[in-house]
């Protein structure tokens, strides 16, 4: 009896799916304009201006004089880093921070690749553009434009970048990067009106590829920085060669998931799971709904007001530097949770994290930034692009200790042209900044196949 | 023997169907009586007992209970002062009003007066108008106000403690206590008004686990301390689940309970029905009007609006030092994190206006005063550890969620608080509901809001509790 019913829903899932596959729908979007007030009349200045990252003694002292004036308050006895950012831990760093970082030369290590600021529906847009310096006779550099997500910049990219830019291997491919700021992030003006969303979002950067010169170019991206590429190759099919992701959370529920969450433990071979999927899938109840709703605070609130979320964290660096070093521990390793620094410097550098903080401080950007989860989820969890597969060719590379994780089956739903999979070694949620040589070997991996089928 | 023999006799008298009528009603009776004797027997959750001071407890056991003022000085003003100048605006989305949390206009407008006007000294008067205390209690240093009723002859006093709850205090009694203090009737109360360890005065935990029932066990112990063995309690939001706690505990100490606000915890097929129910055939379920008009539709209402509204009990209840640790540097970052609930929860309508109708019930005199009892103190963080220690097991699953409450109870219901209980699922545990109020304005900070109303309601049902001693 319980054979038959199984068969059954097999079966009708296979139905299904086939169904479901031919109704390959585009992704539609209409133009937008972000600035204040109303359009001005007449063409947009499409002019690409230069940028360098810039800074003064008064904004050093200011940071200064903040973190000076920081009001620590202990955490409870033995709660590690489960309770939030450690107090103990957060005053080393903000000691670091205080007595031994150094702006001026983080913002030279910025400035060592060209940075520009274009203007596309009204607002500024920045990026990194790097090239490579020493390409060989008749090779052409593959265009590629890397989306960082939350709380990450495009800095995140700065240990990956040599690695695709200047491979060492000779026949590795040499990539020219894109490295945009997402509108609201960092360098780029914050859109002055509300909607602006993740589709909005691809669309602006597809008017960047195109506005540089690229007809067609690989995608890279994961956090927010996979919701952008994806809707980038779903808005324009042909001009996205291919998309590497390295995050890839279901947004789309249907019978075969369905299925394989219920069946998955007992019979992981029917649908492809690895021993890594069962241990991080099972058991169900803490693995998918515990650990999410542990670590989705910060989702639920900037998602509804973001206004308040980032309104004190805009005049207190340290608050800052809480909030957003938190993501970098626990989204690195959950186990992190159980230690008093929070395992931060085991994969980071101290160095590096701040940068990535300053950013968000001397742009103002926090609350902005925060803005994108509301807009993203104003028409709810079901907005068109979840419904529309992706038709490129992709690339998965799955991290270990990502926070969600993706099996193979559940990946094929959403991207049809599904190349690559690659359980990774090891690496968490900022898996570019910090496991750069891994990262950038499974994306030579994923261009060899899709350009050597070509 | 005569008898059994007698009743040997009868019994084979009977035929089949009439001894099995009999067994089974026998059977049905006593299984009535069972039932109606098990909910008639007064049940109550364990004490416990904790400490929780820093290192280990040490052996000295202090009991007194010492005056405190609230105090200030120039250079805390200073300070305050500084760091609302070093404020760092962010525009605000073009026509948002306060849908995307506080709105930044309104907000530089709220802290001009706070930099220019408003006066924390004369403030810290206003407070230091009733006595305030200090009293040790399980490590802890349990900050109180007060407040005895003038000696008026042919008047019952009666003791009475007033529990505040988040991002509330102590003060947003202030305007009600005279309302229930210095009456001109026959009835006056004698009232405590605690702060709840790690807000404001009382001093926080230095120990994970401190949940609601240990605030309500200090909080039993305080009230002993002071020599009260039998009282009335009133709250709302934390305060209502710590006074019921506290009722739960000890139901021999507490005359009658009121609250209002009523958290729906039991869910189940009684709630799915009176849902589906409800809507059509109100009365089938024990709905009024009035609770068909506050509950439906109820997807919108109940599920909606409240996903959007709990982003912050979401952060804190997992991450309360992460959340908090801005705002306890940034005087601006926490009056918007607090003053956002003053506005949404008084009435959710507000979050289409620019400046969130903050001022239509409130002075921004008593707003910032509530803030700066966060600020001076800097008790954000701690505050909001309460919601990851009462999240941490299943709130439905802990003892308090499966027991009921045998104590006197009443409830104000106010049109716009957080979520409406209606009379049938209050039934559901509070056992001995004597007065149940729709009022007719008010949202979630009553006593703040509507102290008139509130003192009313209060009044009524002690009036109620009083008249049908038992």
């Amino acid at each position: 009896m319980l054979l038959e019913v199984l068969l059954a829903l097999v079966l009708g899932a296979v139905v299904l799916l086939v169904l479901r596959r031919s109704k390959a729908a585009v992704l539609k979007t209409e133009d937008g304009w972000w600035g204040a007030g109303s359009p001005p009349a007449g063409a947009e200045d499409e002019s690409i201006r230069p940028f360098q990252v810039e800074t003064s003694r008064e904004e050093i002292e200011d940071l200064q004089r903040r973190i000076d004036q920081t009001r620590p308050v202990p955490s409870l006895e033995d709660s590690q880093f489960n309770y939030g950012f450690n107090s103990t831990y957060l005053q080393k760093v903000a000691a670091y921070w205080r007595n031994e970082f150094d702006w001026s030369k983080q913002v030279d290590k910025l400035n060592q690749y060209p940075h520009f600021k274009t203007k596309i529906e009204g607002i500024d847009v920045h990026y990194v553009h790097v090239k490579p310096k020493n390409l060989p006779e008749g090779r052409t550099a593959v265009p590629l434009i890397m989306v960082h997500g939350w709380p990450g910049s495009f800095y995140e990219f700065y240990g990956i970048l040599p690695l695709l830019t200047e491979p060492a291997n000779a026949d590795d491919v040499a990539f020219e990067v894109i490295c945009p700021s997402i509108p609201g992030y960092g360098f780029s003006e914050a859109p002055r009106k509300k909607g602006f969303n993740s589709v909005c979002a691809a669309r602006v950067f597809l008017k960047l590829m195109r506005r540089l010169g690229f007809g067609r170019f690989y995608a890279q991206g994961g956090d927010w920085g996979w919701q952008i590429t994806t809707n980038m190759a779903q808005l324009d099919p042909t001009a996205v060669k291919g998309l590497h992701i390295n995050f890839a959370p279901v947004e789309n529920v249907g019978p075969l998931l369905i299925l394989s969450i219920l069946l998955g433990r007992r019979f992981p071979g029917l649908f492809g799971f690895t021993e890594l999927d069962v241990k991080r899938l099972y058991p169900r109840v803490e693995k998918m709904l515990v650990e999410p709703l542990k670590e989705t605070g910060y989702f639920h609130i900037q998602a509804t007001k973001p206004d308040t979320a980032g309104r004190g964290l805009n005049d207190s660096p340290v608050g800052l530097a809480a909030y957003i070093l938190e993501k970098f521990s626990t989204w690195t390793d959950h186990e992190f949770r159980n230690l008093e620094d929070g395992g931060l410097e085991r994969k980071f550098s101290l160095e590096d994290l701040l940068t990535n903080v300053m950013i968000y401080w001397t742009t103002g950007s926090i609350t902005s930034s925060m803005r994108f989860y509301k807009e993203n989820f104003a028409k709810g969890f079901y907005p068109p692009h979840a419904r529309i597969p992706v038709t490129v060719p992709t690339g998965v590379a799955a991290f270990p200790n990502e926070l969600m994780h993706t099996p193979k089956l559940w990946a094929k739903q959403k991207n049809h042209k599904l190349k690559t999979y690659t359980t990774m070694a090891r690496g968490g949620h900022f898996a570019a900044m910090e496991e750069p040589g891994l990262m950038a070997q499974d994306i030579q991996k994923f261009i060899k196949v899709v350009e050597g089928k070509k | 023997m005569q008898a059994v023999e007698a009743i040997q006799k009868a019994l084979q008298e009977l035929d089949r169907p009439k001894l099995q009528l009999l067994a089974l009603s026998s059977v049905g009776i006593g299984l009535t009586y069972f039932l109606v004797w098990r909910r008639k027997a007064k049940k109550s959750i364990p004490l416990g007992d904790g400490w929780w001071g820093h290192g280990q407890q040490t052996l000295r056991d202090d009991n007194k209970i010492y005056p405190f003022k609230v105090e200030t000085s120039e250079d805390e003003i200073n300070d305050l002062h500084r760091r609302i100048d070093q404020m760092r605006y962010t525009e605000p989305l073009e026509d948002c009003g306060f849908q995307y949390g506080f709105n930044s206009n309104y907000l530089q407008k709220v802290v001009s007066y706070w930099r220019n006007q408003f006066d924390w000294k004369k403030q810290v008067a206003k407070l230091n108008e009733y006595p305030h205390f200090k009293t040790n209690i399980e490590g802890l240093d349990v900050h109180f106000v007060h407040v005895r009723a003038p000696h008026r002859p042919g008047q019952k006093v009666l003791p009475l403690m007033l529990v505040h709850g988040w991002p509330g205090s102590f003060f947003e009694f202030y305007k009600i206590l005279p309302l229930l203090t210095d009456t001109k009737d026959d009835l006056a109360f004698e009232v405590i008004c605690p702060s709840i360890p790690g807000y404001g005065f009382s001093e926080a935990p230095h120990k994970q686990g401190f949940c609601s029932l240990d605030a309500a066990r200090i909080f039993l112990k305080l009230m002993e301390r002071l020599g009260f063995n039998k009282f009335y309690l009133q709250g709302g939001d934390w305060g209502s689940l710590i006074t019921t706690n506290m009722a739960q505990m000890k139901p021999q100490c507490v005359s009658g309970l009121h609250l209002n606000m009523l958290a729906v915890t039991k869910r189940g097929v009684g709630m799915l029905l009176s849902l589906i129910i409800g809507p059509y055939l109100p009365f089938l379920v024990g709905f009024t009007r009035e609770d068909v008009r506050r509950l439906f539709p109820y997807f919108e209402k109940n599920v909606y609006d409240l996903l959007m509204e709990s982003g912050y009990m979401h952060i804190q209840g997992t991450k309360p030092d992460t959340a908090g640790c801005g705002l306890n540097d940034s005087p601006v970052g926490l009056a918007a994190y607090i003053l956002e609930k003053f506005s949404t929860w008084t009435d959710r309508k507000n979050r289409d206006l620019e400046d969130g109708d903050l001022e239509k019930k409130y002075s921004l005199d008593d707003l910032l005063t509530n803030v700066m009892i966060y600020w001076t103190t800097r008790s954000i963080i701690p505050s909001m550890r309460f919601y990851k220690e009462n999240f941490k097991t299943n709130p439905q699953n802990r003892v308090d969620a499966r027991t009921g409450i045998f104590v006197p109870m009443g409830h104000a219901a106010f049109p716009n608080e957080l979520m409406h209980c209606p009379l049938p699922w209050a039934r559901w545990r509070f056992k001995d509901i004597r007065s149940y109020s729709y009022m007719p304005r008010g949202g979630h900070f009553a006593a703040f809001e509507e102290p008139r109303l509130l003192a009313e309601d209060f009044v009524k049902f002690v009036r109620k509790v009083e008249g049908k001693k038992r």
